[in-house]
């Protein structure tokens, strides 16, 4: 469709920090200088509070990062407003979460429809049929989200992210409560999205299976990347998490 | 963005049936106020006597003019006795060009036993054109012994011509023959009308020389507003009004003024006070409501909306929920002021001719204020959204961070310390005022409460932990933390409820006082055994026969009237009594403090009780100047100060002060005290044999007139009591709502702790013990809160240290709080644990 020329990724990170406020300040960022290539599927894995979520909430721009910039296809989120960041997010951006993605008072039809209702435009009609029909809803279009088993509800989720065609679309741990076939079903749809339009997908996960369907693989620890792998396969993904985890607990151990 | 907001009040009904409810419930009463307050406005009475005229004169209000901070401030009163215009203003206005005719109207109270519900004043035939009443059967009154009716009251009284009939009038019944029967041709006024012969007119009219009215009649074709302008300058310098157009009803019937001035301060008052908790409930529910969907919310920003676009749907959603809170609420409104119209006539607070008028400009200001008010709560609730971070989305469920800024801290102790500084001050003299003084000091702490909510809930909970754990173990233990935890949250709960209670324990409870006082004095202050009570008033005749009755010690013709006095911050109307001062202190003990009742002898002396003397500033041997009844100046020298004003009325006067200043020159009862030694049952037979003289006269036990007095300051009370109790109504309303969104909004939370093992009877443990800690902290604070006040101004109005506080009233407002914490939380809380753990904890907030 129309992805950014590889030549530029489609979000950059540079040493983004984020600091969280309270008794004790907490550095959930420490320095961050990421690439994301246009087109391509990227994991970002780690401990719990090794900062993938937070790392996906400033590369996506629903939060600001204390220091350091973030650009998505070349526009610096920094020196945008809320409103203009809520209109870069709706027009480039697309998300999915683990759960509670969908209005519950709007239908499937209206959920996948809500971001193009909120900027006043209207999708092309086939468009949205393609995506319909791609993520398998079209006999559910005037089902309400809690008519739908969790699966069914990722995949609106997916299908609301994909209808304004959007650059990048960031996924926090979408099949962190499916079982492992549904969740299969979400990957496979997730990976045709990198696949057969050029979209580059951003996914937080720590599960390594999930994480296999990626092109790379960003491992997160203390608020810094300290691996980043491409392709490297499940296996070798369990290996390097669980050997993160054992120096974690020896750390953890010392003090 | 309005179809996104309909589409989500649809689905959510339940969440936003407490906010329709808040905002319809307080469209009704704001209408109903409202709706009140235009009809006073409209209401003019009925000119029905004086259709024909271009102008009337009359006296019927005065206005009191003083400076108040350099400022002129005018107060404008209805005269308690009607007022009159003098005989010789007829004439100077005859001589005004264009007038063809001034006619002096005589007004006389009558009562015609034979329609003893009738009500009918009589006038001089000559008045009769002034309408004009035609005659449709027999002939004018000739004879001194003739009487024309109207055809009202010859239909209620059977009545035709050449029958005779006999009429009360001056305390004596006057025995007539029905020369005619006579009709006017315009709207029917509140009362009937009969027609002496213009000399019998003036020999009973009570008050001789001066007419009650001047009708105007001007020449066909006459320049109107010019002869009008003429008049009213010769009525200026007489001291009278010249009323023209609509307003003329308002020289015919003065209640009508008085009701007008009734209805526009109660539904002001009442439309302020009530306005005052609407708001706050407004605020309350509005807010909560957008709190319980915040994580929503966050969805709606993380996935497109901007916070503008988040605030325009909360906004139409509340503007939509205004609308139909308007559509329900303003024809409740006005099917209630209708009812409260006939409540209003039938207890005679106001004529029967009073009706409900407009409703178009009420309907539209209060929907729009309502309005208003919900938007503005919504736009503060939304304001928060903005802050509200789309990753919310992602987290777990939003937990209530922080009690509040220093701000609200430091004026909710602001406030705290003024309603305390009001204690010593209230300024409360009577009644009404003791009521507005009552209401602004538990506003005052209310507010103060509201603020300070956080603190106050967290601080409970803390002193409360050990108690819960104690009485219910680990259902206890949790309740606590949920109460610390929710301190925040419960803000709107503890106001409501501290508003509830304060509201009934204060200003209910005052009403039972200020009666209770009334009843006491005037029992413990009447030293006579009898009462010789005329309903249609006693000539001075009856209280000299009774004082001739062997046995008898003491008798005192007793005149109630009242009159204005300046008072200390705003001119008044006070009650006043007319009495004989010989032998007075034998029948009545009004407990002088200083100076003597027996001094009241001449002309220019008066007593007054010490409330109203220290709100003047008077002492004895000061001179005081005050009006009577029909607006006459008079400067009286203070020969007593007495204490029991509330039994007896804040002024006495000897009765020779009053004469002519009163619309009868009648007692309304004797008070008869029996010599030591007398038989009781010969001086009581003697008594009837005079009562039997007069018409409508029967003698009583003083206890009986101590009770009637009773009976009609409870049918004036009624009034202040229903609006309270509307008030109390609205906050017990608002509490019950935000109590039952809370409950409900906890599915998942309860949910949970079922899951993690907690058993349904521990959960339901833990909710009984957080409610009795809340409703013991929100009873407790409004307890005192209700006590602090009520104690103060009711020291203030009468003296007494400790106020009475009926024990059917407390058990009332503790049974009711107990029953609003069953119906509107167990009762929720029971639906929500009906829904199983699993599917609880997945669904939505």
């Amino acid at each position: 469709m129309h992805p950014s020329s590889p030549a530029t990724p489609a979000v950059t990170l540079q040493g983004v920090t984020r600091t969280y406020d309270g008794e004790q300040p907490v550095a959930a960022l420490a320095g961050v200088d990421l690439d994301f290539p246009a087109g391509t599927f990227t994991a970002v894995m780690g401990p719990s509070g090794s900062g993938k979520s937070t790392l996906l909430h400033c590369a996506a721009g629903l939060d600001r990062p204390t220091s350091g910039r973030v650009r998505i296809g070349g526009t610096d989120l920094s020196s945008l407003s809320e409103k203009h960041l809520t209109e870069l997010r709706r027009g480039r951006v697309g998300f999915v979460f683990q759960a509670f993605n969908l209005v519950p008072a709007l239908t499937v039809e209206q959920n996948i429809l809500l971001p193009s209702r909120l900027a006043r435009s209207a999708p092309d009609p086939r468009w949205v049929a393609e995506i319909v029909e791609r993520v398998g809803l079209a006999a559910r279009l005037t089902h309400r989200p809690s008519e739908l088993s969790g699966g069914q509800q990722q995949r609106v989720a997916i299908a609301r992210a994909l209808v304004s065609r959007p650059e990048v679309i960031f996924c926090d741990e979408p099949t962190g409560a499916l079982d492992t076939q549904t969740a299969a079903e979400v990957l496979a749809l997730l990976r045709a999205v990198v696949d057969d339009t050029g979209q580059t997908v951003i996914m937080v996960t720590h599960d390594p299976v999930a994480a296999s369907y990626a092109d790379r693989v960003v491992v997160l620890a203390d608020g810094r990347v300290v691996r980043d792998m491409p392709r490297p396969g499940a296996a070798r993904i369990a290996e390097q998490l669980a050997g993160l985890g054992r120096r974690q607990y020896a750390v953890h151990g010392e003090g | 963005m309005l179809s996104l907001a309909a589409q989500m009040l649809r689905f959510r009904k339940g969440g936003f049936v407490a906010t329709f409810l808040a905002l319809a419930a307080g469209v009704t009463v704001l209408m109903t106020c409202a709706l009140l307050v235009e009809s006073g406005l409209r209401y003019h009475g009925t000119p029905q006597r004086y259709g024909r005229t271009v102008a009337v004169v009359a006296d019927r209000d005065m206005t009191v003019t003083r400076t108040m901070l350099g400022e002129q401030e005018s107060t404008t009163l209805t005269l308690p006795e009607r007022g009159s215009v003098p005989g010789s203003l007829v004439h100077r206005i005859a001589e005004v060009p264009g007038v063809t005719k001034a006619v002096g109207d005589r007004w006389i109270p009558v009562m015609a036993p034979a329609a003893p519900d009738t009500a009918v004043t009589g006038h001089g035939w000559s008045g009769a054109t002034l309408a004009p009443y035609e005659l449709v059967a027999g002939s004018p009154p000739r004879a001194d012994a003739d009487v024309a009716v109207d055809s009202r009251l010859a239909d209620a009284a059977k009545l035709r011509p050449g029958d005779r009939t006999e009429i009360v009038t001056g305390g004596r019944t006057l025995s007539l023959r029905v020369s005619g029967v006579v009709e006017a041709p315009a709207a029917e006024g509140s009362g009937s009308a009969l027609f002496f012969t213009d000399a019998r007119a003036s020999r009973l009219d009570p008050r001789p020389g001066r007419f009650d009215a001047i009708g105007v009649l001007a020449e066909p074709g006459a320049d109107t507003p010019a002869v009008v302008a003429a008049v009213r300058r010769a009525a200026d310098s007489a001291g009278a009004t010249t009323y023209t157009g609509a307003d003329r009803g308002l020289a015919e019937e003065p209640e009508a003024a008085a009701a007008r001035n009734l209805t526009v301060q109660a539904g002001s008052a009442f439309g302020g006070y009530a306005a005052v908790i609407i708001v706050f409930a407004a605020a309350s529910t509005v807010g909560l409501s957008v709190r319980h969907r915040r994580r929503e919310l966050a969805l709606l920003r993380a996935v497109a909306a901007t916070p503008g676009q988040v605030r325009a749907m909360i906004l139409a959603e509340v503007g939509l929920l205004s609308a139909l809170a308007a559509l329900v609420g303003v024809p409740a409104g006005l099917a209630a002021t209708g009812r409260l119209r006939d409540e209003l006539v039938e207890r005679h607070f106001v004529p029967g001719t009073f009706t409900i008028q407009g409703g178009l400009l009420s309907g539209l200001a209060v929907t729009a204020a309502v309005a208003l008010v919900a938007l503005a709560a919504a736009w503060t609730a939304a304001l928060r959204t903005t802050r509200i971070r789309p990753t919310e989305a992602l987290g777990e469920a939003a937990v209530d961070k922080g009690l509040g800024g220093r701000t609200r801290l430091v004026s909710g102790l602001v406030f705290l310390a003024a309603g305390v500084s009001l204690i010593g001050l209230t300024g409360a003299t009577g009644g009404d005022t003791a009521l507005g003084a009552a209401l602004g000091m538990l506003y005052t702490f209310v507010l103060a409460i509201a603020l300070l909510a956080p603190w106050i809930n967290q601080g409970a909970a803390r002193l409360l932990t050990p108690v819960l754990r104690t009485v219910w173990g680990n259902s206890g233990y949790l309740a606590a933390a949920n109460l610390r935890a929710g301190a925040r949250g419960m803000v709107a709960v503890l106001t409501a409820l501290v508003l509830s209670v304060g509201l009934g324990g204060t200003v209910w409870f005052l009403q039972d006082n200020l009666q209770r006082q009334t009843e006491a004095q005037s029992h413990d202050g009447t030293r006579a055994q009898h009462a010789l009570v005329g309903t249609t008033g006693l000539p001075a005749s009856a209280a000299d026969q009774a004082r001739r009755i062997p046995g008898v010690e003491a008798a005192t013709g007793v005149r109630r009237t009242a009159v204005i006095v300046r008072g200390g911050l705003e001119p008044g109307t006070a009650l006043a009594q007319g009495i004989d001062p010989e032998g007075a202190d034998r029948t009545m003990d009004l407990g002088v403090r200083s100076g003597n009742l027996e001094a009241l002898d001449g002309k220019n002396t008066v007593a007054v009780s010490a409330s109203l003397a220290g709100a003047a500033g008077w002492e004895v041997g000061d001179r005081a100047r005050l009006w009577l009844g029909d607006g006459t100046p008079v400067t009286l020298r203070v020969v007593a100060v007495y204490d029991r004003g509330f039994g007896f009325g804040d002024v006495t006067l000897g009765k020779a002060t009053l004469a002519g200043h009163t619309r009868t020159s009648l007692d309304d009862h004797v008070l008869v005290r029996t010599a030591d030694g007398a038989s009781p049952a010969e001086v009581s037979a003697a008594l009837d044999r005079v009562a039997r003289q007069y018409p409508a006269a029967a003698v009583t036990g003083t206890d009986r007139l101590t009770a009637e007095l009773g009976a009609d300051l409870a049918v004036s009370a009624w009034l202040n009591r229903m609006l309270i109790l509307v008030l109390v109504g609205y906050s017990v309303l608002a509490a019950a709502n935000t109590l039952v969104m809370a409950a409900l909004a906890r599915t998942r939370e309860l949910s949970l702790l079922r899951l993690v093992g907690v058993t349904r009877g521990q959960i339901k443990r833990m909710i009984h013990a957080e409610q009795a800690g809340l409703l013991g902290v929100a009873l407790a604070i409004g307890g005192i809160i209700a006590a602090v006040t009520l104690s103060s101004v009711v020291n203030a109005v009468t003296g007494e240290r400790v106020p009475y506080v009926p024990t059917l009233g407390w058990i009332t407002i503790v049974a009711g709080t107990v029953t609003l914490a069953l119906a509107a939380v167990l009762l929720p809380i029971r639906r929500v644990l009906r829904v199983s753990p699993v599917r609880g904890i997945g669904l939505r907030e």
